[in-house]
């Protein structure tokens, strides 16, 4: 690589647009988040307000259980549906990844309006389950303590596949050499998986983590809609980016609504340094 | 070589025969699900199409430029992409509301295509692309050979960019067809319904939903259409990825990307 000055005029538009819709919007939502409605500077007493408000902390509470839900389905369930379709036959392992990944497809919406039939009970085809349950309306379903768990299912429906397929690539960097050398060790198909595979792709485990948790506070669009089925009475500010929307588009403060914001901004902004300086996933030389 | 009549006339034949093939497919997707639905579907493949044109055109140049220029600020701007990408597009929805806000932009197309052609990822995944020595060299042979920088970049990389492309048009495509929260702040609280995408369509099928009262346990699920017309909405909001999965696994290739993977 030669130092040419041209190289600039390859990078300039995509430098523009990241500058008109990437930094100047989380500038502008700062400046919004410091300064009050009459457009005076106020420091930090927009975050303040907005953790005094009555919805912000609940909803804090929300997501730190759906949360921790996620999370253990994710690396329970993803990287043991992985292990095991790393050990199949690679067509049959190919045709199970789509199946998963086959959600991942639908709308954004689209999942959550399957899932509100999937909850209802005589509609569902898993009836039989809800019944289990003793939930037979849809009503009993949708009670506030099941929310947290519902949208991890949900979630976990629709992303899993993608997450999965990613799983598929840290298993593909494996040296077949060393796998080789294990079975002729005598180790089983087990042992394979635990002790060898899973610690190799220990830093795509972490980095799955890491992106689902910054991914997983910005809920929104589960709960929203959700509440939109309970035409709009419960739940509008079950989750931090709810309460946030419904400062600006309820409340119309700008101000306050931007303050929430630049708090979940911080938590993604965060997540990405740490996966970025500490998984050493990433080829920054030059 | 026919000329340029020809061409046209060929053309002219080939758009007819295409419309007598097609149409009565599309009438039939119209009759299942609706007019207004149809209108929703467009509406996401221009949305999703233009994001991923503005995509493909922006990042395969800035990710060749970083890979095989050295310019000041080169490194900065490669450590700002590998952040954004990291960083939840979610994160960002309610500060582009803000600026679509004050720039008067809210339910218009572009306040979606921007930032849907907004794509770090893509630029990382062809700077990785371009960022060998094998490739170097080719450059290096397109330069004593006399090519400037443009001719080199569109007769060498270009052609070449062919995997990498797919796979940014098939990312891209699929992050923008299945968005909820940007459309959502930037179309629903203006009623301009036949600019939603199909995303904002089916949440609107929720619109009519009713609870007894403040008694949730009489909830029973009322959506504006009959449940077979929505699973039916909901099984062709899926079908444009699967089609673009199935194109794009063509020109994608495992050999070309497995190196990726460190």
């Amino acid at each position: 690589m030669r130092p040419r000055k041209s190289g600039y005029l390859f990078v300039a538009p995509y430098v523009v647009l990241l500058l008109v819709a990437g930094i100047y919007p989380m500038g502008y939502t700062l400046t919004l988040a410091l300064t009050s409605f009459t457009a005076h500077f106020s420091g930090v007493t927009n975050f303040v307000k907005t953790w005094q408000n009555p919805t912000f902390l609940p909803a804090v509470g929300h997501i730190c259980l759906f949360l921790v839900i996620w999370l253990t389905a994710l690396v329970v369930l993803v990287v043991g549906l992985s292990l095991m379709l790393h050990s199949l036959d690679h067509r049959i392992g190919a045709a199970y990844r789509f199946l998963f990944y086959l959600p991942a497809a639908l709308a954004g919406s689209a999942s959550v309006m399957l899932w509100l039939f999937m909850l209802q009970p005589g509609l569902s085809p898993w009836s039989f389950v809800l019944n289990w349950f003793g939930l037979s309306t849809l009503g009993a379903v949708l009670a506030g303590g099941h929310l947290a768990a519902i949208f991890a299912v949900i979630a976990f429906w629709s992303g899993a596949g993608s997450w999965i397929v990613v799983m598929h690539g840290a298993l593909a960097t494996i040296p077949t050499e060393v796998l080789e050398l294990a079975k002729v060790d005598g180790a089983g198909p087990w042992r394979t998986a635990l002790t060898i595979k899973l610690p190799l792709i220990r830093r795509w485990i972490g980095y799955m983590l890491i992106g689902a948790f910054a991914a997983g506070t910005q809920l929104f669009a589960e709960p929203q809609l959700i509440s939109e089925a309970t035409g709009g009475v419960l739940n509008q500010t079950w989750s931090p980016n709810q309460v946030a929307y419904n400062l600006s588009f309820h409340l119309g403060n700008f101000n306050y609504a931007a303050a929430v914001s630049v708090d979940l901004l911080a938590v993604a902004l965060l997540s990405a340094v740490i996966i970025l300086r500490r998984s050493g996933l990433f080829a920054l030389d030059t | 070589m026919r000329g340029p009549a020809g061409q046209l006339l060929m053309y002219g034949v080939l758009t007819i025969a295409g419309a007598f093939f097609a149409v009565p497919i599309v009438w039939a997707l119209g009759e299942a699900v609706g007019v207004t639905a149809v209108h929703w579907l467009l509406n996401s493949l221009m949305y999703s199409g233009g994001g991923v044109v503005l995509a493909v055109g922006l990042c395969v140049p800035a990710g060749y430029g970083l890979a095989t220029h050295d310019f000041p600020g080169r490194r900065p701007l490669l450590i700002l992409t590998i952040l954004l990408m990291l960083i939840p597009p979610s994160a960002l929805v309610l500060p582009l509301f803000l600026e679509a806000n004050a720039a008067h932009l809210l339910s218009s197309p572009l306040a979606l295509i921007l930032p849907y052609g907004l794509f770090p990822f893509g630029v990382y995944l062809t700077y990785l692309y371009f960022h060998n020595a094998r490739f170097g060299a080719l450059l290096e042979s397109a330069r004593i050979d006399g090519c400037n920088e443009w001719q080199a970049f569109r007769q060498v990389a270009v052609p070449l960019s062919l995997p990498v492309s797919a796979l940014i048009v098939f990312l891209n495509f699929i992050a923008s067809w299945t968005n909820f929260f940007l459309p959502w702040v930037m179309y629903w609280s203006f009623d301009a319904i036949n600019r939603y995408p199909l995303a904002l369509g089916i949440a609107l099928q929720l619109r009519n939903s009713q609870t007894t009262g403040f008694y949730t346990a009489g909830l029973q699920l009322h959506t504006s259409s009959p449940p077979g017309q929505v699973a039916l909405l909901v099984l062709v909001s899926g079908a444009p990825v699967v089609v673009v999965l199935v194109l794009a696994q063509r020109w994608i290739g495992s050999g070309q990307l497995g190196g990726m993977f460190r």
